[in-house]
């Protein structure tokens, strides 16, 4: 709370802001309201989750201390995620106190028709940052993959969660939701529901409902032409409104970022208009991507690990799809913060876009070599495209060919015809 | 005497107004625009490379002529799609006037073309008939004759999807606002996000927009080889119509 005074340094009351769009405009446009907001439900929900103020305190240092990350590595990570939010600099120890309520907030993970890759990013990590460390805390009332109860106990953990935590807990859900048979190309758990049937009724009382991940989200590969089992995404399902957190697997950092504006606010964050937050998915890869330089200079690599792509150049031509993808892997980074694919020094593959699975393959060739979508053709928009010039060109042959003769034979006719 | 004899043989010769200037610098702006458009279209799909710098210098023709190999200096890709901009702005120009024309032109609006439409439909199908004949040339009209009329119209539906696929992947790089404000990228999400939908996506779009590029470089080719055709087979000089205006009119033909 130091920074108060920062916000307001030369009478911005009557200064608008400079873009039309900020992240926290929908609480109120007043900003001094919606620091205000804010505060008061930080207030109740700290109030709500801790005993005491030194529980409080305490909680997140204890966290930490088994991980062996700082105190001074976390408020790092508190200011890298207040400005990736978007969010001004004021929001950083507010940042930090949802961070710490998230852990006590009540959570269900549920996974679906998936290959548990989301899961892994979080769980499977040798240096994990605050946010994994975060997820990992947030008091899990049912995740599969690391619950100890199983069977009955688990099924009555998640139906206890549902009643007892009603509207407050959050429900990320993981995987495609298999619809063909009445859903049961997959059936979870000891009594054997269908994941449609699980995730339906988990969704209802949900206080924020999360896809994270493709296949949550969009339904991903499961849903791949030709999708036998008929595989939706969970905004398909349920009438709940859904934040999608696209990408494979989807970055902890969004996921994050994403529940504690959801700890600040109470509400979702600004979508896109296919269900993705605005703070992390309003860019284009290859808007911000630091081989864009190349791209423009026509510097591209040719082959796999060929001169260009020691020097780093733009990988358009091996089949980047950064032009077609909205994501913030440029700037937030994966792994620990550290790296992208571009940077690993592979194109992009598309994974935060809806049927990417269809739509960006091949994955290594550029999009123009993609094969057209039309019933009965199976060639490139190119290949079909001379195609159907070079039969352009042996009808225009041909047509000339045949007046021509026609009008020779006709004249013939004619001068036969005078001189009789 | 001479003059006469003439009239026997090729017929009364007359003269009918087709282009007035607007029209024309609308057609030749239009070619060296879809022209410079393909060029710098398909070097955007495909990077040949042929003026860029390539990963080991020494391939590139242009280096130390052009530019001094120096990456800042060689925005090759940049250039193109500069261009390739430029000449949109061009097309997007050319299409509403042309279809204002369409319909408010004082001399030959193109809709006198196609009304009555049954009548013209039936004028169009002879004239197709013509063409594999060679019998019954339809008359020379004060109007463009409606199988032209179509197939043109057909031609700027075309350069219309194209500027459509054009604007959304345009748009892509807009992030909610621009220098001219929010109602830039608004408008062009407003008009062309359905294509979206239509092509699958982005990618499908693109495609989509690399596609059209080949049925309009087939216009072109049907355009000037019929536009030849005609001259050599009415002889009423109709590849002058895009030069000066004016084709012949003549009441006799080799052909009827
Ligand atoms: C006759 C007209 C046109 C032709 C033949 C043409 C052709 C092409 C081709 C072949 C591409 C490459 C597609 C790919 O990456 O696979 C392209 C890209 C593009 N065209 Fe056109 N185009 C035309 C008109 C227009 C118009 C009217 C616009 C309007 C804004 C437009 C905007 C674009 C844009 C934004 C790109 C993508 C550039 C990029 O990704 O950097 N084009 N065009
Ligand atoms: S590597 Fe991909 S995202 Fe980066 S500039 Fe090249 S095409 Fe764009």
């Amino acid at each position: 709370m130091d920074n108060d005074n920062h916000s307001c340094d030369n009478n911005c009351k009557e200064k608008k802001p400079a873009f039309k769009w900020d992240p926290l405009r929908f609480i109120s446009k007043n900003p001094d309201e919606v620091l205000k907001k804010v505060d008061k439900r930080l207030d109740k929900l700290e109030k709500e989750y801790f005993k005491n103020t030194k529980e409080k305190e305490n909680n997140l240092p204890n966290i930490f201390d088994i991980y062996g990350v700082s105190r001074r590595d976390f408020l790092k990570w508190s200011a890298f995620l207040t400005s990736t939010l978007m969010l001004p600099y004021i929001f950083k120890p507010r940042i930090a106190r949802a961070a710490n309520i998230l852990t006590r907030t009540p959570f269900i993970w549920l996974d679906m028709a998936d290959c548990m890759g989301n899961t892994e990013a979080f769980i499977r990590n040798a240096n994990p940052t605050p946010a994994e460390i975060i997820i990992n805390y947030v008091s899990v009332n049912y995740m599969e993959s690391i619950m100890a109860p199983a069977g009955y106990q688990a099924e009555a953990r998640r139906t206890e969660t549902i009643k007892k935590d009603k509207g407050k807990y959050i429900l990320v859900v993981e995987g495609a939701i298999p619809t063909g048979m009445d859903g049961k190309f997959l059936t979870i758990g000891a009594k054997g529901d269908t994941g449609i049937k699980i995730v339906k009724e988990t969704a209802k009382n949900a206080g924020i409902t999360i896809a994270i991940g493709n296949c949550a989200a969009y339904g991903g590969i499961p849903a791949a032409s030709p999708n036998p089992t008929n595989a939706v995404g969970l905004s398909s399902v349920t009438n709940r409104s859904v934040i999608n957190i696209p990408a494979c697997p989807a970055n902890p950092v969004n996921v994050v970022g994403t529940l504690v504006e959801y700890i600040l606010t109470g509400k979702a964050p600004q979508l896109d208009n296919i269900g993705r937050p605005l703070w992390a998915y309003s860019g284009r890869l290859h808007d911000n991507c630091y081989r864009r330089g190349h791209f423009e200079a026509g510097e591209y690599v040719r082959h796999w690990g060929d001169a260009g792509a020691k020097k780093e150049y733009c990988l358009y031509m091996m089949g980047c799809k950064g032009p077609f993808t909205w994501n913030n892997c440029t700037t937030a980074e994966y792994n620990q913060d550290t790296s992208f694919p571009m940077r690993a020094g592979h194109g992009c593959i598309g994974c935060s876009e809806p049927v990417f699975w269809d739509r960006m393959t091949p994955f290594e060739k550029p999009n123009a070599d993609a094969k057209i979508i039309i019933p009965g053709v199976e060639a490139t928009a190119d290949e079909f495209g001379v195609a159907l010039l070079g039969a352009a060109g042996v009808g225009i042959a041909a047509h000339a060919i045949y007046t021509g003769i026609k009008k020779k034979n006709e004249t013939k006719k004619s001068s036969s015809k005078k001189e009789d | 005497m001479e003059n006469k004899e003439n009239i026997n043989k090729y017929g009364e010769i007359n003269l009918v107004h087709r282009m007035t200037v607007i029209k024309r610098i609308i057609h030749w702006t239009f070619f060296l625009a879809i022209i410079n458009n393909i060029i710098t279209g398909f070097y955007i799909a495909y990077p040949f490379l042929f003026f860029g710098k390539t990963p080991t210098q020494s391939d590139s023709l242009s280096t130390g002529i052009v530019n001094s190999g120096e990456t800042n200096q060689a925005f090759i890709m940049t250039w193109m799609r500069d261009f390739h901009f430029i000449g949109a702005v061009l097309i997007d120009v050319i299409f509403i006037v042309w279809l204002y024309l369409a319909f408010f032109s004082w001399k030959e609006p193109l809709y006198k073309s196609f009304l009555p439409f049954g009548d013209k439909l039936e004028e169009a199908w002879k004239m197709i008939k013509h063409y594999f004949t060679l019998k019954d040339k339809p008359k020379t009209g004060r109007y463009q004759d409606p199988l032209n009329a179509f197939v043109f119209t057909i031609f700027h539906l075309l350069i219309l999807l194209q500027m459509l696929t054009g604007f959304q992947m345009y748009v892509a790089s807009f992030t909610g606002t621009s220098a001219v404000g929010a109602w830039w990228p608004w408008l062009m999400h407003f008009s062309t996000d359905w294509t979206l939908f239509i092509f699958g996506g982005l990618t499908g779009v693109t495609i989509a927009h690399l596609f059209i590029m080949w049925l309009i470089i087939i216009f072109i080719a049907y355009h000037i080889y019929i536009e030849v055709w005609r001259s050599v087979m009415w002889k009423e000089g109709d590849i002058l119509i895009p030069f000066g205006g004016y084709k012949y009119i003549r009441n006799k033909s080799e052909t009827q």
